[in-house]
């Protein structure tokens, strides 16, 4: 068993961040950011153990800065720490326990969400996620591989310029000095860049771009669009139209998908080995399930009121739904099925 | 016809990214009652998959059209060493929100046009993100706002170059063309800042309902605004303005020259045989 598949990862992340926006209970916040930081340690071999923990040094930041940000702009709650003067724009009025612990509540969620980013970046690579481009973006797929390819030598011939610029004597003092190393970089990618259009041209690349993109599939985006924005403004500003809105938006957002997959049934192409979807995949994406169910269902056993904490009007201590903590542990099992001899080898 | 339906999905996508940075403003005007928790936790959430929507819709249409292999070398070339510019900034700490990469999406745009713009824009900020590990639901607002950069300054080529494609075009450049340049790049570098921000405020703030008491308007809430972006990005912002500027007057010339020129040399033809 080799890599986790990044679909898997995706799922995973996305689970993430569905659960870290539906709640601002500190209890749960605090339990999914321990389980983002347990599988990013779980995962990240012997070199980058560091950079697992930078959720950490993120929290230093993010917590005191929003909590002070809640603290001093909105003046609501009971528990009256100090007062600023009212002749303050916006600062002024009383400073409440409540707000300064909704704020750090905030700092806490993005935390969250940052951290199950960060275990994403940590744990896939930019090869893989190229790969999950949709058919219809095959374009923009080659694209993106150039320029991944391309950053290496970016990189060399920098440094290269920069070394023969520095044999001359010049020195980068300020920004002025740059001009003579990024000119040469320039000209050296484009004159790299245009053997390659050759190249490809050469091998029959030109040869499928002549097509044009099809009326319907046009038409059919500028619909979804419409749709999609006719959607969110009646949601916006006709609360009673809500259902009308809502399908309005899903109508749309299908058209827009039914377009992309259209516009990829065009293009023909074939993958070079393929990565096999696994047991272990499998397993992880019914994790995620598991947390979305807890989290999105109402469930006879549990309680999702205990998701809408909020400390107002007096703090109080949030409550904890065991049934939905045992639901977001479901977003454990990459740490469980982690395998430390291919991590290490990796 | 197809040139209106491109121009109204260029529209319906720009009207829906504005309303994705100006729904925080809104929301809260229709909740009246007490402070409830109804519904808004997951307000950002949608707003990121609505702006994701929207991009792929402009990125089907603008890359649709036939992309030939010297566009997707260039293209891929081009985003290769912008990102390694952005590489560069990671490594070296430079003052503030200063970001080397919004001069070359700009130059690119306005000499290659609005499409090659937008797609550097968008492209740029994806490899960008993917090498530093930058991923994140902040993505989709970064290269939809870079891709916009690109894609006006596209449309100012398109005024400021009476003959896009003949010898003299872009040679002449310099001058009040670079002035208006740098002016464009200083708005953009704000305007930047103002947009990710905002993006970023439900965030910030949490729930809008939240911190929102019923006789609260408008007012109050951008004064909010206001103040958070005061605080929090308005010297970056300024930074990355001026640092805009800066990088526009100095390689501008000498960049728009070198792009023209490779344009030029790039357009050789495929001769297709018969049959």
């Amino acid at each position: 068993m080799a890599r986790v598949d990044a679909r898997a990862w995706v799922v995973w992340t996305l689970t993430t961040l569905v659960v870290a926006s539906s709640t601002r209970n500190p209890l749960y916040v605090l339990l999914l950011l321990m389980i983002t930081l347990v599988v990013s340690v779980s995962w990240a071999s012997a070199q980058d153990h560091r950079r697992a923990l930078s959720s950490l040094r993120f929290a230093a930041i993010a917590v005191p800065m929003a909590a002070l940000f809640n603290g001093l702009t909105a003046h609501l709650g009971d528990t009256v720490l100090m007062r600023l003067p009212a002749w303050l724009p916006l600062l002024g009025g009383p400073v409440t326990l409540e707000a300064l612990s909704f704020g750090a509540t905030n700092g806490l969620t993005l935390t969250a969400i940052f951290g199950g980013f960060a275990t994403f970046n940590q744990v896939t690579s930019a090869r893989d996620l190229v790969r999950l481009a949709p058919r219809a973006f095959h374009e923009a797929g080659v694209v993106l591989s150039i320029a991944l390819t391309f950053i290496p030598h970016t990189t060399r011939s920098l440094a290269r310029i920069r070394e023969a610029q520095a044999v001359r004597g010049h020195r980068v003092r300020g920004l002025r000095d740059w001009l003579p190393i990024f000119v040469p970089l320039l000209v050296s990618g484009l004159e790299r860049s245009m053997g390659l259009a050759e190249a490809m041209v050469a091998r029959g690349y030109g040869a499928i771009s002549d097509r044009e993109q099809p009326l319907h599939t046009q038409s059919m985006l500028a619909l979804g669009l419409f749709a999609v924005l006719g959607g969110w403004l009646t949601w916006l500003f006709l609360p009673a139209q809500k259902a009308v809105a809502m399908g309005a938006m899903v109508a749309g957002g299908g058209l827009i998908v039914g377009a992309l997959r259209l516009a990829g049934r065009a293009v023909h192409h074939t993958t070079y080995r393929t990565h096999h979807w696994t047991t272990r995949d499998t397993l992880i994406v019914l994790g995620c399930g598991l947390t979305l169910v807890a989290v999105l269902v109402p469930l006879p056993v549990t309680d999702r009121g205990t998701l809408y904490y909020a400390p107002y009007p007096r703090l109080t201590l949030p409550t904890f739904d065991p049934f939905i903590g045992l639901g977001l542990l479901g977003l454990l099992l990459p740490a469980v099925l982690a395998n430390r001899d291919t991590i290490d080898r990796a | 016809m197809r040139k209106a339906i491109s121009g109204a999905i260029y529209f319906l996508s720009a009207a829906i990214g504005v309303l994705a940075f100006v729904y925080p403003f809104f929301i809260g005007r229709q909740v009246t009652g007490s402070i409830g928790i109804a519904h808004g936790p997951d307000a950002p959430l949608v707003t990121t998959a609505l702006v994701g929507l929207s991009l792929i819709a402009l990125l089907v249409e603008l890359q649709g059209q036939a992309i030939s292999a010297k566009t997707v070398a260039m293209l891929g070339v081009l985003v290769a060493i912008t990102s390694v510019l952005r590489f560069v900034e990671v490594a070296i700490p430079m003052p503030g929100g200063f970001s080397p990469i919004f001069a070359p999406i700009i130059l690119a745009g306005y000499v290659f046009g609005g499409r090659f713009g937008f797609l550097m824009g968008t492209f740029t900020l994806l490899v960008s993100g993917l090498i530093t590990g930058g991923v994140g639901p902040w993505l989709p607002y970064q290269m939809f706002t870079a891709g916009w950069v690109g894609l006006t300054a596209g449309w100012m080529g398109n005024t400021l170059r009476p003959t896009p494609r003949t010898l003299k075009g872009g040679l002449g450049f310099g001058g009040w063309k670079l002035g208006l340049l740098a002016a464009f790049g200083f708005t953009w570098g704000l305007l930047y800042g103002v947009i990710i921000n905002i993006y970023f405020w439900p965030f910030a703030v949490g729930p809008v309902e939240q911190t929102w008491g019923p006789g609260i308007g408008l007012g109050e809430t951008l004064a909010r605004y206001a103040a958070f972006y005061a605080a929090s990005s308005l010297g970056w912002d300024l930074i990355r303005a001026g640092g805009n500027v800066a990088l526009i007057l100095l390689l501008g010339a000498p960049t728009v020259r070198t792009l023209t020129r490779f344009q030029r040399r790039f357009h050789f033809e495929v001769a297709h045989g018969q049959g």
